[in-house]
């Protein structure tokens, strides 16, 4: 099977209709990623948005990256800090919008854990970002860093810093 | 709450996560956007060509490669 790269190289070379089948193999997964963070509605309605930015910025894609994954996530964050940023929330007397606190009270409406979504809203947003990433996508440390744009060591030592605040967390809570 | 345990917080926070399928027709209407865009792409002039060869380059003035988003790395494109 052809990888990713080697799909977005050939888009980018007169067939940009290959684009299409990186789309089909990563839909589901990016949907998934856009839901988790903002709910079913605004995935449905954000999802062409991540394929038509990712599609007119395959460019900069390094064919070299068999897995495209991680650099669709990285687009479809953006494009959710765009949807949060246009959204006419109120303003947060700190005026230190954290945009991860939708993500963190979908989670107390959704759950009855209710000390593990506290224990995720104390946690830095930095450090949050990564142990989702890794929690809920999957992803390795160093593809959660190359999503946010930050050195894999940086992700791998957020990512340790959120799992041993959330245990602290935990243990204190019970 | 019993999470001391790493694997159990583990599989905690990824059941949080967990999110319904998507409703019939989403992805579908997403990929139709995408189509809109790879079509008029087909019809144009061109695709982005990132790593394109100075051999493969048309003839005459240099083309200017259309400006990209500034959430994107920068292609290698024509110089």
């Amino acid at each position: 099977m052809e990888t990713d790269g080697t799909l977005i190289e050939r888009s980018c070379r007169g067939r940009p209709d290959a684009f299409v089948e990186v789309v089909r193999r990563h839909e589901t997964a990016v949907h998934a990623f856009l839901a988790r963070r903002a709910g079913a509605q605004a995935a449905a309605d954000l999802l062409g948005e991540v394929w038509v930015r990712a599609f007119a910025g395959r460019g900069g894609y390094d064919p070299a990256h068999a897995d495209a994954r991680p650099w669709l996530y990285g687009i479809a964050r953006n494009v959710l800090r765009a949807h949060w940023r246009a959204r006419p929330a109120p303003v947060p007397a700190t005026g230190n919008a954290d945009p991860w606190d939708d993500v963190v009270g979908r989670l107390d409406a959704a759950a009855q854990a209710g000390a593990l979504a506290a224990a995720l809203r104390a946690l830095p947003p930095a450090e949050r970002e990564v142990l989702l990433l890794v929690a809920w996508e999957q992803l390795t440390p160093a593809e959660a860093a190359a999503v946010l744009g930050v050195p894999p060591g940086t992700a791998r030592s957020r990512l340790h810093r959120a799992r041993a605040a959330l245990r602290l967390a935990l243990q204190e809570a019970t | 709450m019993t999470q001391e345990n790493p694997a159990e917080m583990a599989r905690e926070l990824t059941r949080l996560g967990q999110v319904a399928a998507p409703e019939p027709g989403v992805l579908d209407a997403a990929r139709e956007t995408l189509w809109a865009a790879v079509a008029a792409e087909m019809l144009s002039a061109g695709p982005p060509a990132p790593a394109r060869r100075a051999a493969d380059r048309p003839a005459g003035p240099a083309r200017r490669a259309a400006p990209r988003e500034a959430n994107q790395p920068g292609p290698e494109q024509d110089r």
